[in-house]
């Protein structure tokens, strides 16, 4: 069963994006004319001498701050748009529980935006002529527990938008919140270990801008990746089914 | 389509005891938009929940479906609780709420069907045939790789209910299925909804159109403020409801001495059109001889006597403007046939 509910929800997600494809371009584009604003910002305002090493965090970092909106923002989207369409109160009447049909939603989302991610990182790279290390299979190891994390902020802002429908100026700017997780080194601010996704964004950056790979990372690093992976999708799913719960208590779902 | 049956041994594939809703007001009481609600629909019946605008019925269809938790009592879906087991009682329903809502509008007709079926667990090859002749039997057949979006008003409701029908569910709920809809369209829906009800399936429909609740439906629950009014087979109402009043054209107008000999043996006469027409209440087959013997008495010419019809709109109305309970339908019927 589970196999055919997420088939169908990739399979929407793919759908729609070529659909909207002219959305799905001008999102790509936006997102690469930031990276050549940032760009610029580091090649006039940086260290000429850490210059190289500059570009390959700001690679990493848009990379990762793109992923990262289109991960967590995307079932929140979804929820509000539902809500709007009035689809959302279809996918709760499904013999299947409405967060599991919203997962594979994300496992989608998720999917598409790391090939679209994959993309824009070629085009980054192409563009300053500088290649990272790109070590797939850890990354790959790296990526699922950080995904988890990411999916489980993606259902708390979904549980938001179940209650309270209208999120999106909050979707707006949580970005900038994203900008900071992508971006600050876990060196300047060890605290941020505890924070979702940040342990892995580190440790993506670590291999992708020095090439560190599973000979440098230790039993630790794994643990803390994964316990935080875990402990952050499942908060998040907890916080999705409590807003659900009142949004049915209240009657809420079908309201915009 | 074979309806698959779930094992239950009630007749009733969707019972409903003592629902209740109140909605909390900051500062003020609590509305209660649903309070104490009961019935049942027979499998294989169409039932119409009726009442006016803010009566409760959109909640009670909410509640039903899963999407309102209700305050107090019970829910079952073909012996299903569905309070306690919403997932499985959703198995045996399926709904079409109000407006187009229920489609996505970026996806084809074949799309739509495939993606709400894959939501249910089931894959795309097992759908695949039953979706295409599902959209040959409802008439989209030309129109399955064609946007919902680009679908007309009526095509969008087909497909809606295309959807709910392609889950093969023992229960339908639809909501207003034919609001908004041409009259051969409308003319469809309800031909499809009695197909469905031959079929097997239980149909509860939500609609403010009487015609289509006269013309498809066998049982109404009638819900005004909460309450039940009335839960009765439509013929029984009509019956109970019943004109027994007639129309009468006369030739000529009724003079002042015509019009008083007639109040005496008919007090509740009215008299309309300046004299020209009368109502009267001929509630036995003897009073039809007595007011023609009153007018050939008074030499009253007489042009046309027609029965007047009684349209469940009407009965609706009566039920909805006095009724309290189930119970009190007959005698308030009785009251009924003497308020125009």
């Amino acid at each position: 069963m589970w196999t055919n509910v997420l088939r169908a929800n990739v399979a929407k997600v793919v759908i729609e994006l070529r659909r909207y494809l002219p959305n799905t371009i001008s999102m790509f584009v936006t997102f690469y004319v930031i990276f050549l604003a940032m760009l610029l910002g580091v090649t006039v305002v940086g260290d000429p001498a850490a210059m190289d090493q500059n570009v390959r965090f700001l690679l990493v970092g848009n990379a990762v701050w793109f992923l990262l909106l289109g991960g967590i923002n995307s079932i929140g989207w979804e929820v509000t748009t539902e809500a709007t369409r009035g689809t959302l109160e279809q996918l709760h009447m499904s013999p299947v529980a409405a967060r599991w049909i919203l997962l594979a939603r994300l496992v989608g989302n998720l999917a598409t935006n790391l090939a679209i991610v994959g993309l824009m990182l070629l085009a980054s790279m192409a563009t300053t002529r500088t290649w990272l290390a790109v070590d797939l299979p850890f990354l790959a190891a790296v990526l699922v527990p950080m995904l988890l994390a990411v999916a489980g902020l993606a259902f708390a802002v979904a549980g938001l938008a179940v209650v309270y429908k209208q999120v999106q100026a909050m979707l707006q700017i949580s970005q900038f919140v994203f900008l900071a997780m992508a971006f600050v080194p876990l060196a300047t601010a060890p605290w941020l270990e505890l924070a979702p996704a940040v342990k892995g964004i580190d440790m993506l950056r670590a291999s992708l801008v020095d090439g560190a790979g599973f000979a440098a990372t230790g039993p630790l690093d794994w643990l803390s990746l994964l316990l935080n992976g875990a402990a952050y999708f499942a908060l998040g799913i907890l916080a999705y089914a409590a807003a659900e719960r009142r949004a049915i208590a209240r009657g809420l779902l079908g309201r915009y | 389509m074979p309806i698959p049956h779930a094992a239950t041994t009630t007749a009733d594939a969707l019972r409903v005891g003592d629902l209740r809703k109140a909605y909390p007001r900051r500062g003020a009481p609590p509305v209660h938009a649903v309070d104490g609600v009961s019935f049942g629909a027979e499998r294989g019946r169409v039932v119409g929940l009726l009442g006016p605008n803010g009566a409760g019925k959109t909640t009670t269809i909410k509640m039903v479906c899963g999407l309102v938790r209700p305050d107090g009592g019970t829910i079952e879906v073909c012996g299903v609780d569905a309070r306690r087991r919403p997932r499985h009682a959703a198995r045996h329903l399926a709904a079409v709420l109000e407006g187009n809502r229920n489609l996505y509008w970026r996806l084809t007709a074949r799309e739509n069907l495939r993606y709400f079926m894959g939501n249910r667990g089931r894959s795309p090859r097992e759908v695949a045939a039953a979706a295409d002749a599902l959209l040959e039997r409802f008439d989209l057949g030309e129109k399955r790789d064609t946007l919902v979006a680009d679908l007309s008003r009526g095509m969008q409701q087909k497909l809606a209910i295309a959807v709910a029908v392609l889950a093969g569910t023992e229960v339908l709920l639809l909501d207003e299925p034919t609001l908004g809809l041409d009259v051969h369209t409308a003319d469809e829906v309800r031909r499809l909804v009695r197909e469905l009800a031959d079929e097997g399936r239980t149909v509860l429909l939500s609609s403010h159109d009487m015609a289509v609740v006269q013309d498809v439906c066998e049982r109404v629950v009638v819900i005004a403020h909460g309450r039940l009014v009335a839960d009765e087979r439509v013929a029984t109402l009509l019956d109970l409801f019943a004109s027994r009043a007639y129309d009468a054209r006369l030739g000529a107008p009724l003079s002042g001495d015509q019009e008083a000999e007639l109040r005496r043996a008919f007090p509740l006469l009215v008299v309309n059109d300046g004299g020209r027409s009368v109502r009267v209440d001929l509630p036995h087959g003897d009073d039809l001889y007595r007011f023609i013997d009153v007018l050939r008495r008074e030499r009253t010419p007489l042009e046309s006597l027609d029965r007047v019809a009684v349209r469940f709109e009407e009965v609706f109305r009566h039920l909805v403007r006095g009724g309290s309970d189930a119970q009190g339908t007959h005698a308030f019927a009785q009251e009924a046939r003497y308020v125009d």
